[in-house]
């Protein structure tokens, strides 16, 4: 009786978590085909509410400098000007970084949308596998 | 109970079963009611999307995606139109065109947030859009993977027999979710109704079990876990006695296992004993404990098997001899004695026929304990020894026909041969007019209520000569009527009556059982003397003699037994017994009666041996008179 009502209060959280879960397991595959042979991946995120985020993704390490990170995780538009790989979570964002956004993850009509940019995937000598090959576009 | 509970635990369920069906009853009311709703909405959309088609049919010939790439202020003039069907309901308008490698791209969009670039690709059920893009039919896509969208309405734009677009309406989540709060405060309340409901019979099943429990901790001994007297008191009201067998059932010597091992022992072994007797019975059989060590067995016998209840009687008396009651390293071996009235419906009343199985429990006992004696089986043995035994029936119509009288024998004195008293003896009269002596008829009755009705008629007779005569007569009873407890009341109640004529009266205990003056039976003996009553022990001196009561026993008289007296002429060793008995009684200073005095020979003798009275046929035969003293 106990466990049932337990389970009833939790139960709005544990549907929360389930769309959590959702996108934490996409950003691992993205991460994943991206970096294949990289045990830990450090990652640079422009917003510090997305750091305990990205620390329950599997393979990820938030950084606190853009110069240790191996990829840059962006959710806003800024006047950043290195060249690091980006990864970003809008589809105008992907234009804003069109010389260095190699992938971006975003909701849209709310559906999830993966993308690719393949003139950087070749930029940044990224391979993907046959499985992710259905998302990257040639050009926007 | 069984039966109330049976009908508490199916309204229970019944109610429940109401609660369950009413509350997917809501649920099904709202599927239809959602269902209702959103073919009007889809309508609806069907009407946009033909409007729309037709105003884009209208501006593009043919190659849509070409025009809008060229022709901006198209695309905006298209996507305001889009943007005016937009709404609550519909979330997004947009139309999307199907690239050379099959993905869907936006070609329009009438969304002001979240809006999607022309050519920027959306990810959609690819498979679902193809089918609309093949077939060039409209269809309706659920979209049950996704939270934030209900469904979508997917049309097909076609030039020219070709399929250039697919025109998309999503539906706001809000829409079904809207029905879902309009009913759901009615749904709350049938919630909160049934969970009143719940709690209530909830709580109503609590209190029910706890009065089952209490009913029931009231109606079983707590020692044996079998039913006590309140369990009897209530069965005695509704039970069909036509439909079982009764049987009375005790320990034999109980008392001693008590003394020697202890109560905890004693306990230990009523409990075993019980569960024992449990398991010989079936479920439709009722066992009481009865009293201390006594049970009660009510044997189920619808089928009228006669000899049903004696089985089992054997098996639970074998059972319980063969079983070895083991506590604190004793090893205690115990027997039953068994009484079964076998046609309990051949009673008046139920209480007679527990009465009549505890006379045969009485009879066990009697006969030497460990054993099983059924009423009707008795009552056949009775009749082969001698059919001249009446029936219980008869006598009992012969006392309620007033048929009952008494004899007297005159006592006379052993020093002045003179009348002192008399002996009052039973006789019945037949239907036919003749005497019936007492052999053939106290035996049947002995134990049961008739034999009570029987001595208060004798009383009564007594008491009346008595009252008449002012002489002293006797009469006998027996040991166990001092002890019982209706016989005994019923002595006081006859003594409290006639008070100033007990002193009277002579009471003579029949020796033919074991002389066990025990504190209650001496107690009681002394209540009698109180109203001056004489006690004499008849037939003294064989059988069951036991000289240790003269201790505890205020006994005034007693008689000797007729077999010594009668040989005294002939057998020496008589005669020494005799002689023996009449110094003992002097030294004690109890007087002495000397019956079966049927000689002149035999006169001579005990009145030269020193007896105070005599009595016998040579004297004087009992007669239906006093004889005038």
């Amino acid at each position: 009786m106990k466990k049932l009502l337990m389970l009833l209060l939790f139960l709005p959280l544990l549907l929360t978590a389930s769309q959590k879960e959702y996108e934490i397991k996409i950003l691992f595959a993205i991460t994943d085909a991206l970096f294949p042979n990289t045990k830990v991946v450090k990652v640079w995120t422009d917003t510090a509410d997305n750091n305990l985020f990205l620390q329950d993704i599997k393979k990820i390490q938030t950084v606190n400098s853009m110069r240790e990170a191996d990829i840059l995780f962006l959710t806003k538009k800024s006047d950043i000007q290195n060249d690091k790989m980006k990864f970003v979570t809008s589809y105008k964002l992907l234009k804003h970084y069109k010389k260095s956004a190699i992938a971006g993850f975003y909701w849209k009509k709310g559906r999830p949308n993966i993308l690719f940019i393949k003139k950087n995937l070749l930029k940044y000598k990224k391979k993907l596998p046959n499985s992710m090959s259905k998302y990257i576009e040639d050009e926007l | 109970m069984k039966h109330l509970l049976k009908i508490y635990v199916t309204i229970f369920l019944f109610i429940i079963g109401s609660i369950v069906y009413l509350y997917f009853s809501i649920d099904n009311t709202q599927n239809k009611l959602s269902k209702n709703v959103s073919s009007l909405f889809i309508t609806k959309a069907e009407e946009f999307a033909k409007n729309i088609k037709g105003k884009i049919e209208n501006e593009v010939q043919s190659d849509i995606v070409t025009t809008l790439r060229q022709n901006t202020q198209l695309r905006e003039k298209l996507e305001t139109m889009l943007y005016a069907v937009t709404t609550d309901s519909y979330k997004y308008v947009y139309v999307l065109y199907k690239d050379k490698n099959g993905e869907y791209r936006y070609l329009l969009d009438g969304s002001t947030q979240d809006k999607g670039e022309f050519g920027e690709k959306l990810n959609v059920d690819s498979q679902q859009w193809d089918k609309v893009f093949t077939t060039q039919k409209s269809d309706l896509l659920v979209q049950d993977k996704l939270d934030s969208l209900w469904v979508t309405y997917l049309s097909p734009i076609v030039l020219k027999d070709k399929t250039e677009a697919i025109l998309a309406i999503d539906f706001s989540p809000e829409l079904p979710n809207n029905v879902k709060k309009a009913l759901k405060p009615l749904k709350n309340i049938f919630i909160y109704i049934f969970i009143s409901i719940f709690l209530i019979l909830l709580l109503l099943l609590y209190q029910t079990i706890l009065n089952i429990r209490t009913k029931k901790d009231s109606i079983t001994d707590q020692l044996t876990e079998v039913y006590n007297r309140n369990y009897l008191r209530d069965l005695l009201k509704t039970i069909n006695i036509n439909h079982y067998q009764i049987m009375m059932l005790d320990i034999d010597y109980f008392k001693k296992v008590n003394d020697s091992y202890g109560h905890k022992t004693g306990d230990y072994v009523l409990k075993n004993v019980a569960s024992r007797i449990k398991k010989e019975i079936r479920e439709q059989d009722i066992l009481i404990r009865f009293g201390g060590e006594e049970f009660l067995l009510f044997i189920y016998n619808k089928g009228a098997i006669t000899k049903q209840a004696y089985n089992i009687g054997e098996r639970i008396k074998q059972g319980i001899s063969d079983t070895k009651f083991l506590y604190d390293d004793n090893s205690i071996y115990i027997t039953i004695s068994i009484g079964i009235s076998a046609t309990p419906g051949h009673f008046k009343t139920i209480t007679e026929a527990i009465k009549a199985a505890d006379s045969m429990l009485y009879i066990a006992k009697t006969e030497g304990r460990n054993q099983v004696i059924c009423d009707n089986q008795w009552d056949s043995k009775r009749s082969k020894n001698s059919e001249n035994i009446f029936h219980i029936a008869e006598i009992k119509e012969a006392i309620e026909e007033d048929r009952l009288l008494c004899y007297y024998q005159p006592i006379f004195s052993a020093k002045s041969h003179a009348i002192c008293k008399y002996e009052a003896l039973v006789r019945l009269v037949d239907k036919e007019g003749k005497i019936v002596l007492p052999w053939r008829f106290i035996e049947t009755i002995l134990h049961t209520n008739i034999y009570i009705q029987m001595t208060k008629k004798i009383l009564d007779i007594v008491f009346k000569n008595i009252a008449k005569h002012k002489v002293e007569i006797s009469v006998n009873l027996n040991f166990s009527d001092i002890l019982n407890q209706d016989t005994f009341a019923l002595i006081i109640s006859e003594l409290e009556e006639n008070t100033e004529l007990a002193s009277w009266l002579t009471i003579e205990l029949l020796e033919y059982e074991v002389l066990e003056a025990g504190e209650s039976f001496t107690k009681n003996i002394n209540q009698i003397r109180a109203y001056g009553v004489k006690i004499a022990i008849d037939d003294f001196g064989t059988g069951f003699a036991n000289y240790t009561v003269f201790h505890t026993l205020p006994i005034d008289i007693i008689k000797i037994d007729g077999s010594l007296i009668k040989n005294i002429d002939t057998s020496e060793v008589s005669k020494k017994i005799v002689k023996s008995l009449l110094l003992l009684m002097q030294e004690l200073e109890i007087e002495t009666v000397a019956e079966f005095v049927h000689s002149q020979e035999v006169l001579d003798i005990v009145t030269d041996l020193g007896a105070t009275y005599l009595q016998g046929f040579h004297l004087a035969e009992p007669m239906p008179d006093l004889l005038k003293i």
